[in-house]
């Protein structure tokens, strides 16, 4: 039975548990497999701790915690200290690099790609759209979902009237993680 | 087409279409032929002197640079509308755009305008603008309703503001459309925050 456990971790504000949806609602609603989603709050809404555990499998999910992750997707340096000793050997970090400085805590047969996401996103004209760019990277690099399953849930997911600039955060961020993915 | 959706047909009022399409650096002569081609009567109020390869130059190097964009309507061949998206990258008004529209005289209020400046519309949201003005005197009416259907409203009125090209003052009305409730939905939506609290 495929199954793949995700932590996305970063900062409230950073659309983190929006992240987590994004992935679950692709596989669940739009790829026909099976998702739970379980979301962790700091304190304060904005700028404490935040994380959400994704679990995406073939077959219906018994046990909705993630207790060691397949894929870690990263946007702080604290998510990072916690969250990286709990990698599987041959997991894959997906980081916001100039937010993550990956460091010496992860197995040695890891993997781990970063993304100028905030950059990405201020480019397209909006920081806000930093964990679109986030989601897309994760589809590019991971090949666990369809792009447009994700698109789709993306569309699903953001107000009216954003879904074009989301949209364009999605496949920035999909491109380039094809192309760390993949390379030439 | 790309993402932005263009090039797109747009329908007219009376039947015909017109194809939007983002403007090009190639697209530079035909865009100054345009211009050209209008009378003084319609020239008289633009912000620049548009006829000249010194205008042409600097529009094109805002575009290249994004502190413009612009959409053309295109109808047998030639261009016959242009509608300008300005922005300041930098500074206190980065999160504001300003639309400049025009329409070549024989296809005026048959939607080439309108088309052009909901499709304006569209990109300054797309780029997370929150706000766009236009600026109108007070003879342009069609003009006005166009924006007013594209959710503008009068936000000013400055009083001999415009000089014409014949010299003549003119007061100026400042339109704005404030959107910037589309991205307050969208940063609530990523505030991370539990459910029922700090909402």
């Amino acid at each position: 039975m495929a199954r793949t456990e995700i932590r996305v971790g970063g900062l409230g504000g950073q659309g983190i548990i929006l992240c987590g949806s994004i992935i679950g609602k692709a596989a669940a609603i739009y790829s026909g497999r099976h998702a739970a989603l379980i979301q962790a709050f700091g304190p304060e809404a904005r700028g404490s701790a935040c994380s959400a555990q994704v679990i995406v499998a073939d077959e219906a999910i018994g046990y909705p915690y993630v207790r060691s992750p397949d894929i870690l997707v990263l946007l702080s340096q604290d998510a990072f200290v916690q969250f990286a000793p709990q990698l599987k050997p041959d997991g894959l970090v997906l980081y916001e690099n100039e937010l993550v400085q990956v460091q010496g805590k992860l197995p040695v047969t890891a993997r781990a790609l970063g993304i100028p996401a905030t950059r990405f996103a201020e480019e397209l004209g909006r920081r806000l759209v930093l964990n679109i760019v986030m989601a897309g990277f994760f589809t590019g690099a991971t090949n666990l979902l369809s792009i447009d399953a994700v698109e789709k849930a993306v569309l699903d997911s953001v107000p009216k009237g954003t879904e074009s600039l989301n949209l364009k955060a999605l496949m920035k961020g999909y491109e380039y993680g094809r192309g760390l993915a993949t390379p030439t | 087409m790309d993402r932005d959706g263009f090039p797109r047909v747009a329908k007219l009022k009376d039947g015909s279409s017109v194809e939007i399409s983002l403007a090009r650096a190639a697209d530079g002569p035909a865009l100054l032929d345009f211009y050209r081609s209008l009378s003084d009567e319609d020239r008289l109020v633009l912000t620049d002197d548009v006829t000249t390869p010194d205008w042409l130059a600097r529009f094109l190097a805002k575009l290249d640079s994004g502190a413009a964009t612009s959409l053309v309507a295109r109808a047998d061949g030639r261009i016959c509308g242009e509608a300008t998206l300005h922005r300041n990258l930098h500074g206190w008004s980065r999160h504001v755009g300003e639309i400049r529209l025009n329409v070549a005289r024989d296809r005026r209020g048959k939607g080439v305008g309108y088309a052009l400046a909901a499709g304006v519309v569209k990109l300054a949201i797309d780029m997370g603008l929150e706000k766009m003005v236009a600026y109108f005197v007070a003879s342009q009416v069609a003009a006005r309703k166009t924006f007013e259907r594209l959710g503008f409203r009068k936000e000013a009125e400055l009083a001999r503001q415009v000089t014409d090209i014949r010299g003549i003052k003119r007061d100026l009305f400042i339109y704005a459309n404030d959107v910037s409730h589309i991205w307050a939905a969208m940063e609530a939506l990523v505030e991370d925050s539990r459910p029922h609290e700090g909402q």
